[in-house]
């Protein structure tokens, strides 16, 4: 029998499958949110705490501050659907915070929202949702789900029904074949880059309602439907480092005497000492150093050498390569043979740059892009198109 | 349609209709402040003290001892800093209070701590209960005052008030007793139990919220922790909130009335889910339930390999509503202390707590059992492990 509505949209879909979004605070999960209402899906919002807001004064940053959790909570109240928060802290530290700080003291550079996604923000919140009788998690990402091949095609943003599985892997038998992650319609949005690390077999399960939407199209709805969220600005900063200030959170974390963060020779290639780094940690590949007397040549950071504490310095061609080897490798779709041509995105703004593939195993992936590309960091992430679809990707070596 | 289920008690209960309609006069035309001159003012200045005398009969105690505060948090927070302040200018040491206090009580003592007291935890046992022994010993570390709760939250757990009052009183020592959920549910008389200081919030008995009382003992001295112009003997400054006060006074006339039948009648609710409960999920925990006094209107239990939020927010979503562990102001689930403290906490577990009031029937309680059952089934962790 259904329940005396406390939020009216509650009951308004009573009988259908139970969707939970993830809302972060910001518009575009909001509007989500919003579209599946309209579908007729039966909704919930969960927001994720994923640290303790009680340590940080004056945290109004988006995502997943205080400040995110206040704003979903009234952007539910305005649609008419439940709201709560569930505390992910454990595993999003385990997942995401001790990874971001152990990558930045190796010398690598961290890309946490892939991580997040790859394993708290979608799987973990997938199981949550499960044990409260969802069938499916939503989340306000720039990316499209299309059923594979012949199936016909569903509501925007759902893969075909007949080819969700039991959670555990797809059903046996011929010709079950997962949804394809697409990129999202709107070119200058598309955050599919983001989700080459979430597990395959959780894509029937998910749903990307605002992916064939532009941002322009989405804010624009949130304010026909009058959405707190509407014209908040979007989060530019890393949810669990509010302040930017990431060198003083690693310090935080590691100790400020830590190698990492302590100056150290700043080298060309050659090993000609050519100055001093303020530790190793507060440098990424493709930054510009600009050196004082008369050298006038920018430098750029080439890479770190961490057993050295050395920070390695060149022109603008050293910082060129044209080999590009991943590994911590995660399939969407199947893995490409040797000789396959496929186009790779080495950051989320960078566009996708043609490659072939020149060696391919379980640990990695090795890849000839046919133009040189500046800037590929360790540690960020590789991610693999087939035009238009998203097969997987690994972080960079 | 059916109505959701609300089995949340000891959060808060909803507004008795005698508190309503002796309110209503109070946020309408007789909105005098108490401390005028004028007739309005005399007028509510005898509504606060009609309502003053009503609490303290009910507790048992003189007008003279009665201070409105606004909730129980304050009372807390008047009594333990309070007394700190006060007594450390004569020689005292530390502040003492028990494990399992709810926060208010934990968090004004760590602020004395901030303060220089000394901070003594005394530990419970499995089912909650405080040790004795262990108060004889903490009086030796000259407390300014040991406060130990009438009834936990939490668990239900009733604790030994009048014991531990006896002994503080042998040592001189001042005794607090934080009564805020076990008023109206078991016999609270300050005389019987021989505290000095005592704290109550309204909204647990069908008051209004942001009222409450502290009982200070006649002759035993007090620092206010809000300053201003001298309302409630000084120790809680400001314009006095008279529809609360007289709400207050109209709930606990009631209260006290019914205690007694309501204690029965609650304690056959609670011990009936449980038993329903305890048959359909075999490996169910009910925290604190060897104790040798409890709270009738509480039921603490814990499932093994579950999910909390989970657990919480599937009941609400089948329309029960109770609690979980205390929460943070995020709203997010976090670890008890209180089952820490009694040596349960469990990983991988989920807590609810159902507790009853004067609304709940036989029928919502039958319509509990199923819908934790239903629930209960869902959310194990083990059956939906990934991979």
């Amino acid at each position: 029998m259904p329940l005396e509505p406390f939020e009216p949209a509650e009951q308004r879909n009573a009988d259908a499958p139970l969707v939970v979004v993830a809302m972060s605070g910001g518009v575009d999960s909001s509007v989500a949110a919003a579209l599946l209402v309209e579908q007729g899906a039966r909704v919930v919002g969960l927001t994720m705490k994923t640290f303790c807001y009680s340590g940080t004064a004056n945290n109004t940053k988006t995502c997943c501050g205080l400040e995110g959790i206040l704003d979903a909570r009234r952007v539910a109240q305005t649609l008419g659907i439940p709201h709560y928060v569930v505390d992910m802290e454990e595993a999003f530290t385990r997942h995401v915070i001790d990874d971001f700080v152990s990558e930045y003291a190796a010398g690598r550079t961290p890309n946490p929202c892939v991580r997040c996604n790859a394993n708290t923000k979608i799987p973990d919140l997938l199981r949550r949702a499960r044990l409260m009788g969802a069938e499916a998690i939503a989340t306000g990402h720039y990316a499209r789900l299309e059923p594979a091949a012949s199936a016909a095609s569903t509501a925007p943003g759902a893969a075909a029904p007949s080819a969700a599985s039991a959670p555990g892997g797809p059903p046996s038998g011929a010709s079950y074949s997962p949804p394809r992650l697409l990129r999202g319609r709107d070119p200058a949005k598309d955050q599919s880059y983001f989700l080459w690390g979430v597990p395959a077999e959780v894509l029937p399960a998910l749903r990307f309602p605002v992916g064939h939407l532009t941002k322009e199209e989405v804010r624009k709805r949130a304010r026909e439907l009058e959405l707190a969220t509407a014209d908040k600005p979007e989060s530019q900063e890393i949810c669990f480092v509010p302040t930017g200030h990431y060198g003083e959170f690693l310090a935080g974390r590691l100790g400020a005497e830590h190698a990492a963060l302590v100056p150290g020779p700043l080298v060309r290639a050659d090993g000609e000492v050519v100055g001093e780094h303020a530790g190793y940690a507060r440098y990424t590949v493709g930054q510009r150093r600009r050196l004082g007397g008369g050298r006038g040549e920018p430098l750029y950071v080439l890479g770190v050498r961490p057993e050295r504490q050395e920070v390695v310095v060149g022109s603008a061609e050293e910082l060129e390569q044209s080999q590009v080897t991943l590994g911590d490798l995660n399939w969407l779709a199947d893995p490409p043979a040797p000789g396959e041509r496929l186009a790779v995105q080495v950051r989320h703004r960078a566009r996708p740059v043609a490659a072939r593939v020149r060696t391919v195993s379980a640990e990695r992936v090795e890849l000839e892009l046919e133009r040189p590309q500046r800037a590929v960091t360790p540690g960020q992430s590789g991610a693999l198109y087939r035009d238009e679809q998203l097969i997987g990707g690994g972080r960079i070596r | 349609m059916v109505q959701a289920i609300y089995m949340d008690h000891a959060a808060t209960t909803a507004l008795r209709p005698e508190a309503r309609e002796a309110m209503a006069p109070y946020l309408d035309a007789r909105f005098g402040n108490p401390s005028s001159t004028h007739r309005w003012g005399r007028e509510a200045r005898g509504a606060l003290e009609e309502a003053r005398e009503r609490v303290a009969a009910a507790l048992g105690a003189r007008r003279s001892e009665i201070v409105f505060t606004g909730g129980g948090t304050e009372a807390d927070n008047i009594a333990i800093l309070g007394r700190w302040r006060c007594a450390r200018q004569e020689g005292a040491r530390a502040v003492v209070c028990s494990a399992v206090e709810h926060k208010a009580i934990l968090a004004a003592v760590q602020q004395a701590g901030r303060e220089g007291a000394e901070v003594v935890l005394l530990a419970v046992d499995e089912h909650g209960t405080l040790d004795l022994d262990a108060v004889d010993h903490a009086l030796a570390a000259a407390p300014a005052v040991v406060s130990v709760m009438w009834g936990n939250n939490e668990v239900g757990t009733v604790q030994p008030v009048a014991a531990v009052a006896e002994r503080c009183r042998a040592a001189g020592v001042i005794c607090h007793t934080d009564a805020v959920q076990a008023f109206g549910k078991v016999p609270v008389d300050v005389a019987a139990a021989g505290v000095d200081l005592l704290s109550v919030s309204a909204h647990k008995i069908g008051g209004p919220k942001g009222v409450g009382a502290l009982y200070v003992r006649d002759g035993v001295s007090v620092e206010p922790v809000c300053h201003g112009g001298g309302q409630e003997r000084q120790l809680r400054p400001g314009t006095e909130n008279v529809a609360g006060a007289v709400g207050f006074a109209a709930a606990a006339e009631r209260a006290a009335a019914e205690q007694a039948a309501e204690a029965t009648r609650l304690a056959a609710l609670r011990d009936t889910l449980c038993e329903r409960i305890r048959a359909a999920v075999p490996d169910v925990r009910v925290n604190g339930q060897g104790a040798a006094a409890r709270l009738p209107h509480v039921l603490s239990l814990t499932f093994p390999d579950a999910d909390q939020d989970a657990f919480l927010i599937g009941l609400d979503l089948e329309g029960l509503a109770c609690s979980g562990a205390s929460a943070c102001q995020s709203g997010a689930s976090a670890p008890s202390h209180v089952l820490t403290a009694m040596g349960g906490a469990m990983d991988a577990s989920a807590t609810i707590r159902l507790s009853f009031g004067h609304v709940t029937t036989a029928a919502e309680v039958a319509r509990a059992a199923e819908l934790v059952e239903r629930v209960a089934g869902r959310v194990r962790i083990a059956a939906l492990a990934r991979g």
